[in-house]
């Protein structure tokens, strides 16, 4: 008596294997989809970073750009207010020494100065001693100033771009 | 001592306003300078607007407030209003008088110049040439600023024309030769002068500007004063420094109107709307020093701005502005209204000097036909608008459907623009490419066969 024959044995045989191959298919299109997905998040996710850091770098230029600008100010203003002391000192050093100067035995004499005062305003000028130093003349009407004061201040004005030696480069 | 005395008039018959009347003077000129000493020993100074015999009649810039008859003393120098000249005014923010607003010491120059100016001599004049580019799509496309031009900007209130003004003095540049901007603002408010100083801050700090700032409160005479310190200023730094010089003056009807108070307070004869008769020449008195000069490097172009009132372009001041100059920008309402910025009328806009500084070698080679293109085709545009209001959209034909297209694409893709945003050249004109091709080829018969091959994509026509 021979063993009985399994005729569906091979029909079955070809069902799981097909099953397999279909099981297997469907494994690897999942796992190339998942692939897929991984690669489309990191590629989106470095997309967003890139995206981000762009502009994180812009926002910081920007930001950069306006401290740096904002210390050039600074700095520039208070190089300004330094030059302001620095020509305010040089204004009273001059207004000194010109009192000094006409204060001193055979400097500029005050009748000199009396004398300029009067070509000016007439031989009927009244002239009297500035507070400090110098002379100041009147007439009705018009009046003259060679106070030490006026006369440095003259001298200083006339002095003009030669003043910013004392903050420009040697 | 050296140089001559000054005598100082101690005879002051009347203080009236602004005014100071001087009697006993004698050899006093009209427009010279005068400096006055207060009793507390403080100083203002004055320009002579009447002499009558012996009598002077003196405004003073900074006001009479807190002057008495007795005590006041009156020098005049002998010449009008001069001022030191110099790179040292790079950097410095000064009032209308020209004094230090920024806490320095007074601007200092090797050489002084009449604030007045000089004639140029015409026939050393050289043409305008060579553009100054303003980082605004629509003034370097449309508009083109070139060198030695006068362009001004009409606006009308509430349009930002500070804005605009302030923004072109930030990023305006010369193809990276020396460039300087001075900025005169003209009866600003205090708000508007901060807004100023910060919006020229980096250019500034760069040592290429000068800033004069006269503020609505101060005195009418000062403004008239304003503009023509700096030109004084940009004519040194361009004829002898060799710079190129943009000078950006806002408001020019602010300072108009100090004309026409100075005129009253003189006792002109009004003229229309009460101007002087003058105010032509006046106006071109400063409009007029820009330029190149021959055998001198550097140059000065001039851009005024001025509010137009009620937004009437018939009003005194643009119309005889439009007379000077060479050609406007014009700001409009609807514009704005449609929240565009810079809110410019592209078809009212005019450089009369563009093609002398655009095309090849100068900006771009189809630059001109670009701009001439897009005129064109938003001048049918707007045709094109009115009659869809007339028989509307549903009735038009395709080719005029795009030209409505374009209209929207000329607005939202080339006009509009940010006020810190500074669009090279090439965005520009590429972007005015983008808006043309909205309209098919049959309808870009200005611009050349072989650059609209260049510009145009190979399915263009399929669109």
């Amino acid at each position: 008596m021979t063993a009985p024959v399994d005729e569906l044995g091979p029909v079955r045989a070809e069902l799981l294997r097909a099953a397999r191959a279909a099981a297997d298919a469907t494994l690897d299109r999942a796992r190339a989809d998942a692939a897929d997905t991984l690669l489309a998040a990191r590629t989106a996710a470095e997309t967003v970073l890139a995206q981000a850091r762009q502009l994180g770098e812009a926002d910081g230029a920007k930001e950069a750009d306006r401290e740096r600008v904002r210390a050039a100010q600074e700095a520039w203003e208070t190089e300004l207010a330094v030059r302001t002391e620095v020509y305010v000192a040089l204004r009273a050093e001059v207004r000194a020494g010109v009192r000094r100067a006409l204060a001193r035995e055979g400097a500029v004499a005050r009748s000199h100065l009396a004398h300029v005062a009067r070509a000016a305003l007439g031989a009927e000028a009244e002239v009297r001693a500035a507070e400090q130093s110098g002379v100041t003349a009147e007439v009705p009407g018009r009046r003259v100033d060679l106070s030490a004061d006026a006369l440095a201040d003259g001298a200083l004005d006339r002095l003009g771009a030669r003043a910013e030696t004392l903050w420009g480069p040697p | 001592m050296s140089g001559p005395v000054e005598v100082e008039y101690t005879g002051v018959r009347e203080l009236r306003g602004p005014l100071v009347v001087v009697e006993g003077v004698s050899g006093v000129g009209w427009d010279e300078f005068a400096t006055i000493v207060l009793d507390s020993g403080e100083r203002r100074h004055g320009l002579v607007l009447e002499v009558d015999r012996d009598l002077a009649v003196v405004q003073v810039l900074e006001d009479t407030a807190g002057m008495n008859r007795t005590g006041t003393r009156v020098a005049f120098s002998g010449s009008p209003m001069r001022i030191p000249v110099g790179a040292g005014w790079l950097g410095r923010v000064c009032n209308g008088r020209g004094e230090p607003a920024d806490g320095g010491p007074p601007v200092l120059g090797g050489s002084y110049e009449a604030v007045g100016g000089a004639p140029i001599n015409p026939v050393r004049r050289e043409p305008p040439n060579e553009p100054v580019l303003t980082g605004v799509g629509a003034v370097d496309v449309l508009t083109t600023l070139v060198r030695g031009q006068k362009l001004p900007v009409f606006s009308a209130a509430g349009l930002p024309h500070l804005e605009l003004a302030v923004q072109i003095a930030a990023q305006a540049t010369c193809g990276g030769e020396p460039f300087a901007v001075v900025f005169a603002g003209m009866g600003l408010t205090h708000a508007d002068t901060a807004f100023v100083r910060d919006g020229l801050a980096t250019r500034s700090a760069a040592r290429e500007l000068v800033l004069f700032l006269n503020t609505a409160d101060d005195p009418v005479i000062e403004r008239l004063l304003t503009p023509r310190l700096a030109l004084t200023v940009a004519e040194h730094l361009a004829f002898t420094e060799g710079r190129h010089v943009l000078v950006v003056m806002t408001d020019m009807t602010a300072y108009s109107e100090a004309l026409r108070e100075v005129s009253a307070a003189r006792g002109e004869i009004p003229a229309r709307r009460a101007y002087p008769g003058y105010l032509y020449s006046d106006l071109a008195s400063l409009y007029e020093r820009c330029g190149r000069i021959r055998g001198h490097p550097g140059s000065v172009t001039i851009l005024p701005v001025l509010t137009m009132p009620a937004g009437d372009i018939t009003h005194p001041v643009p119309d005889l502005t439009g007379y000077i100059t060479e050609g406007q920008i014009v700001l409009s309402a609807d514009v704005q209204a449609a929240g565009t910025y810079p809110p410019v009328d592209p078809l009212a806009s005019l450089s009369r000097l563009m093609r002398k500084g655009a095309g090849a070698g100068r900006t771009r080679a189809d630059h001109p036909a670009v701009a001439a293109q897009l005129i064109a085709a938003l001048a049918r545009s707007r045709q094109v608008a009115e009659l869809a209001d007339l028989i509307g959209r549903a009735a038009l034909s395709p080719t005029d459907l795009r030209h409505l297209d374009l209209q929207d694409a000329f607005r939202d893709r080339f006009l509009a623009q940010g006020t810190d945003e500074d669009r090279s050249l090439d965005d520009s004109l590429d972007r005015a490419w983008e808006v043309l091709l909205t309209l098919p080829r049959s309808q870009l018969g200005m611009l050349p066969a072989d650059l609209l091959d260049t510009h145009a994509p190979p399915r263009y026509e399929e669109r």
